[in-house]
């Protein structure tokens, strides 16, 4: 289905706001103010831009943890200044400081992040189930990466969903590299979504660089399960240009990724791709892209002013074990 | 007075949770054609919306529970045996642990885990070992273990109302065990502890099937020495006021527990005791655990679990 003119400026100005936060956190780690550790999403924005950005507040998410999920929780209507926040320790944060990377917006089905890789395969599951069982065609978009699904809860999750019919898109964001390890030496084929023929699972491969097309796929599968046709399986074939962790080395298995195979890449900058694409179809001007681009360093300044300007979360030992169980009414 | 088994407690405390709230619903495996009694018939009363059968994948049922938990439900999840928790171990005790606190306190995550535990049936080690202390190890989760079928209506229908991850674990030997329940709706809070038996001369806290071993050594006993028998009940929140109590009187203390020794509830109670009331204590605690090594099966069961000949000769060693 083709997009329209408001549909497209919507994924190009979120795009170009994923990439500023991107850009602002990986500075920041530099600059030692955020706390723990940063995945760079440099290369790999479009497709969490694409998944979210059509999205209801009531439906499901769960962002890859590239770019710590920045890109899917813009797009949803999350505002990152109170991810930074946590990011940065303040009891501002969205899970009062408490959790160094963690995010959690309840209020738009964005509930939770995990240490481990592939943890989500388990709860979209009765997220699924949930959103069948009140049949008001709420969906789950559920997002990571290529190595994620080495994960026996991947296939546990797939089957479930098949079997049970639930509203699931299963969305790959493929960009080859698990870590260090390559897809060639960890997965038996070029494309993880051949595993969805073993669930009889729809599955649709999508230039990962293209916030546009990723979107028009993302529309179809959103649209599939909200009509009870069950789960899709998405695979973005996208990229990485840096290395998987901040202060980590970039390898592809224990070589060092040359510029060789790094330069072409850039070529593929999903930023300079959707630019070239609006300006050529005549969708926005250079004056509405440079606004946009100003709005969103704008946005991004805010966020660090609140960030910044928030105190660190300092409770005590008994606030804090007093916060371990919900209480019951 | 009316009686039910033990099993039939539990099938009647899910009942009535499920006639009380909607959003309360059962998810396992062949828990419709039911692989122990307290799911018979089920299925026939609620529905398959709310008697839920999953393919043979922990980790995948446990994700259904978890995440309709997040969405409001109210999920009870039978892992058949609790040796199957370990199959998706991550989710159960990490994930779950820190779902709430380390998400900013936002949301509570109301949702039950079941499992038949312990010796009797000669299975081994998979299907015979205790979990209670390996879910007690991590934060955030409750965990109960009823030892009367009064008790098994009360606490399963106290997790189910309770808004966070409860564990209760229930021992197979006590399956068929009959007592009087209650028909009307009642719960019994977690974190109460019971004095099961009165006594002056030492305090033994046992729960499970252990307690019924420590009540009929209590009886045995009786004219020679005074044992006051303590049912923890739940050991997270664990009632430390009402050992305390009973230590005061007794000064002695013994502790029963089918769980293995090492890291186990047993020691953790013997810590805390030593830390908050080593002044009461005439002697050194002794714990009667389950040695650290794998559950043997077949016949060789009975060398490791704790049975009445090894809580009688504990009893006796600290009264000596």
């Amino acid at each position: 289905m083709a997009l329209s003119k408001k549909q497209m400026i919507t994924l190009f100005t979120n795009l170009v706001r994923a990439d500023r936060f991107d850009k602002m956190f990986y500075a920041r780690m530099l600059q030692g103010k955020l706390i723990g550790f940063y995945h760079p999403g440099e290369g790999a924005i479009a497709p969490g831009v694409a998944a979210a950005s059509f999205l209801n507040d009531d439906d499901n998410l769960s962002p890859h943890h590239r770019a710590h999920g920045m890109a899917h929780n813009l797009s949803k209507g999350i505002d990152l200044k109170y991810y930074l926040a946590e990011h940065t320790g303040k009891e501002t944060g969205c899970c009062k400081g408490r959790s160094a990377f963690h995010f959690s917006f309840p209020e738009k089905k964005v509930y939770m992040m995990s240490g481990f890789i592939g943890y989500n395969f388990a709860p979209v599951v009765g997220w699924g189930f949930a959103a069948k069982r009140r049949g008001q065609k709420q969906v789950v978009m559920n997002c990571s990466g290529d190595g994620s699904y080495g994960q026996g809860r991947a296939h546990e999750s797939m089957l479930f969903a098949k079997t049970m019919n639930l509203p699931i898109i299963y969305w790959c964001e493929n960009n080859g590299m698990a870590i260090h390890s390559s897809i060639e030496d960890m997965h038996p084929t070029k494309d993880i979504s051949s595993l969805a023929k073993g669930f009889d699972m729809p599955a649709i491969i999508v230039d990962g660089q293209d916030v546009f097309a990723c979107a028009e796929v993302a529309l179809k599968a959103i649209k599939r399960a909200r009509d009870g046709k069950g789960p899709t399986f998405v695979e973005c074939k996208t990229l990485r240009f840096k290395e998987h962790d901040m202060g980590t080395k970039d390898l592809k298995g224990y070589r060092a990724r040359k510029a060789e195979e790094l330069d072409p890449m850039r070529e593929r900058e999903p930023v300079l791709l959707a630019t070239k694409r609006v300006l050529k179809d005549g969708i926005l001007t250079q004056t509405q892209i440079d606004a946009i681009g100003a709005k969103a360093d704008e946005e991004v300044a805010a966020a660090e002013k609140f960030a910044d300007e928030s105190e660190i979360a300092t409770p005590t030992v008994e606030e804090l074990m007093a916060a371990v169980y919900a209480p019951n009414a | 007075m009316r009686e039910l088994t033990f099993i039939e407690a539990i099938r009647e405390a899910y009942i009535q949770e499920m006639k009380l709230d909607e959003s309360v619903f059962l998810v396992g495996q062949d828990i419709r054609g039911s692989i122990f009694p307290h799911t018979e018939g089920l299925v026939q009363q609620f529905g398959e919306d709310r008697i839920v059968d999953t393919p043979l994948a922990e980790s995948g049922m446990y994700g259904l529970a978890f995440g309709a938990a997040q969405e409001g439900l109210r999920p009870v999840v039978d892992f058949m045996f609790g040796g199957f928790t370990y199959v998706t171990f991550s989710e159960v005790s990490i994930t779950t642990g820190q779902y709430h606190f380390l998400h900013g306190s936002q949301q509570a995550l109301p949702l039950v885990i079941t499992a038949a535990v312990g010796t009797g049936m000669r299975l081994a080690n998979d299907h015979a070992m205790s979990v209670h202390s390996t879910f007690c190890h991590h934060p955030g989760i409750k965990v109960v273990m009823p030892s009367t079928p009064y008790d098994a209506k009360g606490l399963m229908a106290a997790a189910i109302r309770d808004n966070n991850p409860v564990v209760i674990p229930w021992h197979l030997g006590l399956m068929m065990e009959r007592g009087h329940v209650p028909e009307e709706d009642y719960i019994i809070p977690l974190g109460t502890a019971e004095v099961k038996r009165e006594g002056t001369d030492i305090t033994v806290l046992a729960n499970s099937v252990q307690l019924k071993n420590a009540l009929e050594v209590a009886a045995k006993l009786e004219g020679e020495i005074s044992v006051e028998v303590i049912d923890p009940r739940s050991f997270e929140p664990f009632d430390m006021d009402t050992l305390l109590k009973s230590l005061e009187k007794t000064n002695r203390l013994v502790i029963v527990d089918e769980d293995w020794e090492n890291c186990g509830f047993a020691g953790t109670v013997s810590a805390r005791v030593v830390e908050q009331g080593f002044d009461l204590l005439d002697a050194p605690i002794i714990r009667v655990t389950t040695p650290n090594m794998p559950i043997p099966g077949g016949y060789m069961e009975n060398y490791v679990a704790p049975n009445p000949e090894r809580i009688e000769a504990a009893i006796r060693e600290v009264c000596a």
